[in-house]
């Protein structure tokens, strides 16, 4: 008989020794250089869960029968490596777990994008999940936003996303992949500064009294994420107007209720 | 920039020009003696290589050539042997080159590009037995290792195939098997989850790969502007000990006046420099 391990243990602590709320850590890493052909990218963890994001467009788009005449078509693909999970599992382009993220994401962030100033055009996002431990979707959507603000493409706000479950009557943020398989749970992607809610995804059952707790949680989670990722942005792009030689410039003023807080790479760069 | 004395009467924007005439573009800079990336034909690009990032697989790398990222994953799984071959365990070597990595790869399945360079990193891998395929046994006849060494581009910038190499060989260098025992009752393999050992790696082949253009120039390690227009490549694989393990060429690799046997010598002696270099890096 192997040993069962405790998913919330009396003294209040997780398997991998978290607090209830406690959130992994968040790593952002955006690339200094521009060393890769894609018009932005970005990896991020979620402790062990590693995606890399990146974003060619908007670009001409490759079928012409593919396009819309008012607004540009978002394109999402997905590849999850064979190494990136504790079984090796290779799957196929056309498998239906990575199809169905793809389209979680795409729906995530169609109405996030400013579409409809790139008529005719197109906007593919690629997702490559290099580590797997939990919450594979959330990584997925954060790195998403933080390479599309890295390609400079205008959308109305962030989008952040977390994990949250159930264990008993107690909840929890940002479940490893040890804690998905044992309790219900969702994922709430958001659009912090308005509170938005522009995913949800169940899969298990949750009691219908919990849910509205969950939701509550995951609001102020996504506000800590938002948070995270704003501070990486701005580092980024203080970063990108020194070496551009705006050295006055290079402390990037935090107006948190400035209208049109867009951080957009290019904006910044024409101050 | 090279000087534009033969260019018409119009200005032409430099980038429009490389997009509009990418061989014209690729000469003047050659005739000039550099490559668009500011390189001399002879140079290499600077390499850099982490082992040990994905905590979910025995063995990893992440390897840097230039911009040409690849990421390699060594994950083992238990199987059983083949019937005519019972103390012999399995590598099976994998590139993927997803449409992430540049404008070039369409999504959709492994195009060709992928599946040549996956067959060649096999060939390499087996016949030159880096890895003692008998050491991943068992229990002969009942229980071997299956090694996948899986890599995923995640910038392409030509060259993929040095890149792809090198990463193999550090994430294979850098793999940990658990201690496995055979039951010979239950017919099970139990592995331990405290002790692992390192592979019983042979041979550490590097490679160093070259294109030749207008039958008139060498290029080392081209970059993926370059590479469409080469007429020819040259692959030199070379061993630990610097003994020449392959050379492989496709297309006619004379230059000006030299004969091709010349040329391809060139390149092995650049090759042992080369990797000479890069198994710092390992």
């Amino acid at each position: 008989m192997g040993s069962r391990i405790e998913t919330l243990n009396a003294g209040g602590y997780r398997s991998d020794g978290r607090r209830q709320l406690e959130l992994r850590d968040f790593i952002i890493d955006l690339p200094t250089v521009s060393s890769s052909n894609a018009d932005g990218s970005a990896v991020v963890s979620h402790g062990l869960t590693t995606v890399m994001a990146s974003v060619f467009g908007p670009r001409e788009a490759r079928l012409r029968s593919l396009t819309l005449h008012d607004r540009a078509v978002v394109n999402v693909e997905v590849g999850i490596t064979p190494f990136s999970s504790g079984e090796r599992r290779r799957r196929g382009r056309g498998d239906k777990y990575i199809l169905e993220l793809a389209a979680a994401i795409k729906a995530t962030f169609e109405p996030v994008i400013q579409i409809h100033l790139y008529p005719r055009s197109q906007i593919d996002i690629y997702v490559q999940v290099l580590e797997q431990d939990g919450g594979m979707l959330q990584a997925s959507i954060n790195a998403t936003t933080l390479a599309l603000i890295n390609a400079g493409v205008p959308m109305s706000d962030y989008v952040a996303a977390i994990t949250c479950g159930v264990f008993s009557t107690q909840p929890l943020l940002d479940l490893t992949s040890l804690e998905e398989s044992d309790v219900p749970h969702l994922t709430l992607a958001v659009m912090p500064k308005t509170g938005k809610v522009t995913l949800v995804t169940m899969e298990t059952r949750l009691h219908v009294d919990r849910f509205e707790e969950l939701v509550r949680l995951a609001l102020l989670a996504s506000k800590v994420l938002h948070a995270e990722m704003r501070t990486a942005i701005r580092a980024h792009t203080g970063e990108l107007i020194r070496a551009m030689g705006g050295s006055r410039l290079s402390r990037v003023p935090d107006r948190e209720d400035a209208p049109g807080d867009d951080d957009q790479d290019e904006a910044m760069a024409d101050a | 920039m090279a000087s534009s004395s033969q260019l018409s009467q119009s200005k032409i924007d430099p980038s429009v020009f490389q997009r509009l005439h990418p061989r014209a573009y690729l000469e003047r800079f050659l005739s000039e003696g550099i490559r668009p990336d500011g390189r001399d034909p002879g140079a290499w690009r600077g390499v850099s290589v982490n082992v040990g990032s994905i905590s979910t697989a025995e063995g990893s790398a992440l390897v840097r050539v230039g911009d040409t990222t690849i990421v390699c994953g060594v994950k083992a799984e238990i199987a059983e042997p083949e019937l005519d071959r019972p103390e012999h365990g399995f590598l099976v070597p994998n590139i993927d080159l997803p449409a992430m990595c540049s404008p070039r790869f369409k999504p959709g399945p492994p195009g060709e590009e992928a599946q040549v360079l996956s067959d060649r990193l096999n060939n390499v891998l087996i016949s030159l037995e880096v890895l003692s395929t008998a050491s991943l046994c068992i229990h002969p006849g009942k229980a071997v290792w299956v090694l996948y060494v899986d890599a995923t581009c995640l910038n392409y910038d030509g060259n993929a195939f040095d890149a792809t190499l090198l990463a193999m060989i550090a994430a294979l260098k850098n793999t940990k098997l658990p201690m496995a025992k055979f039951n010979e009752e239950t017919g099970r393999t139990t592995c331990s989850h405290s002790s692992s050992v390192p592979l019983d790696i042979r041979h550490l082949p590097l490679s160093a790969s070259f294109g030749i253009f207008d039958s008139s120039h060498i290029l080392a390690d081209p970059a993926s502007f370059e590479e469409p227009l080469l007429d020819a490549f040259i692959t030199v694989i070379l061993n630990e000990d610097g003994a020449l393990n392959s050379i492989a060429q496709s297309g006619l690799a004379t230059v000006g006046e030299k004969s091709s046997e010349e040329v391809v010598a060139g390149c092995v002696a650049e090759a042992k420099k080369r990797c000479a270099d890069t198994r710092k890096c390992i």
